[in-house]
């Protein structure tokens, strides 16, 4: 039988070196993992934005040069008016990220998402052309929903199902997208403002419902105006 | 392999359902679990005299534990996609009651150069059942071996549906419960009352 002070002093060794150990992994990998989640935002912004081309596989620096080119990072207020220094708290700025064709032109508009799903939070983008009323894409790079049931909202037949949808009403208020139970049916007036659910995923489908909604009017009053120099434009 | 972990022992299940979805998970979660489980023991097996009697499980989890850490942030920063579908389930593999039933069972006993390659061994045997139960619900939930797609458009076309049943965890129950059957009835394993 060793005596306690040995334990305690044994013990107290083996975690510090462990615990060095892992700091010193985590130390020298930190830059790397960095790295791969900046790429992995940029990818799936770049994939909202419809600049993903489905088969193939995009090396690290296709991603850097595709969204350097083509992806402004615009910051705004809670007004909708741009921030150019952006020293206020994080909660306060939005960021919506305007992609542009080669020759400049404005192809579409990406923003954040996020919001409860049925077991815990769903991130992800949501994407409009010029129009800031067509919807050009959805989605979610991170999520908790079961496999096979709401985890199908990261599947492409239902964000397909967004693809065309319009966010504006012909008034030009904003409805958003709703995600119903089952089908659209198509004698709905309202079709073109609502996607299929999922079955036996209604929870989740109303979470996307509900924070896309949230989301669309926390940036409104930026959208609002985009809409309405469009208008002016087409005079 | 009439000492498979999973098969015989029915250790190590919760992680066999989770990640078993698809053959490159499963070869991933394969290799971080041989990984751990032969460094664990071979360092177990090098302390084994010096580990007070009183406190020798929380060493060995403390060890397994920051290996597994390591190994987690190993795929973060050079696989960040297959991390990300492995999930929770590497950091599970801390809790994975083959790592810390060899520690516990050999390692403690046994010289480091065994230690090591009982490790290897019963991560290895884990691993092929992994793969194997990886390799059914892989083909029959969405008809491709290792990603490369077997079931064509035309069989589609004319009817043939994936089964949404093998992705979820209940097929991986069924198959998991064919193999450890099929197994032990060759291997004639029978459990003593």
């Amino acid at each position: 039988m060793r005596s306690d002070i040995y334990t305690v002093i044994f013990t107290l060794m083996v975690t510090v070196i462990l615990g060095l150990f892992i700091s010193i992994t985590a130390d020298t990998l930190r830059s790397k993992q960095e790295i791969n989640e900046a790429l992995d935002i940029k990818k799936n912004i770049l994939s909202v934005l419809g600049f993903s081309q489905s088969g193939v596989q995009w090396t690290s620096d296709k991603i850097q040069s595709i969204y350097e080119n083509n992806i402004k990072e615009i910051i705004i207020d809670s007004k909708g008016n741009e921030v150019q220094n952006p020293d206020l708290p994080d909660g306060d700025v939005l960021k919506i990220y305007q992609s542009t064709e080669n020759n400049g032109s404005v192809s579409g508009y990406a923003i954040p998402i996020s919001g409860k799903g049925l077991w815990g939070t769903m991130y992800g983008y949501f994407a409009m052309a010029p129009d800031a009323s067509t919807v050009k894409g959805i989605t979610f790079y991170k999520h908790k929903e079961t496999p096979g049931l709401g985890g199908e909202v990261d599947k492409d037949w239902f964000k397909n199902n967004f693809v065309g949808k319009k966010l504006i009403d012909g008034d030009g208020n904003l409805v958003s997208i709703e995600v119903v139970k089952g089908y659209v049916s198509n004698s709905d007036p309202n079709a073109s403002h609502k996607v299929d659910g999922i079955s036996g995923a209604t929870i989740t489908g109303k979470g996307v419902t509900t924070f896309l909604k949230e989301d669309l009017q926390k940036y409104e009053p930026y959208f609002a105006k985009i809409r309405k120099l469009n208008q002016i434009d087409s005079l | 392999m009439g000492e498979n972990p999973i098969s015989i022992h029915v250790l190590g299940i919760c992680s066999a359902l989770a990640i078993t979805t698809k053959i490159d998970t499963a070869v991933v979660m394969t290799l971080a679990v041989v990984a751990v489980l032969s460094i664990s023991n071979t360092v177990i097996s090098l302390l084994r005299n010096k580990i007070p009697n009183k406190v020798r499980i929380i060493i060995q989890m403390s060890v397994i534990a920051s290996l597994v850490i390591i190994a987690d942030q190993i795929l973060k920063a050079y696989m960040y996609d297959m991390s990300k579908l492995l999930g929770v389930f590497l950091g599970l593999i801390i809790t994975n009651c083959i790592v810390l039933g060899r520690a516990e069972a050999f390692a403690m006993q046994n010289s480091p150069g065994k230690a090591f390659f009982d490790g290897l061994g019963n991560g290895l045997g884990y691993g092929t059942i992994l793969i194997a139960v990886a390799f059914f619900r892989e083909i029959f939930g969405f008809g491709s071996i290792y990603g490369g797609q077997i079931i064509t458009d035309q069989m589609y076309l004319s009817g043939y549906e994936n089964n949404g049943l093998m992705i979820l965890s209940p097929g991986a129950f069924f198959i998991l419960g064919l193999i450890v059957w099929v197994h032990r009835s060759y291997t004639k394993v029978i459990d003593k009352e």
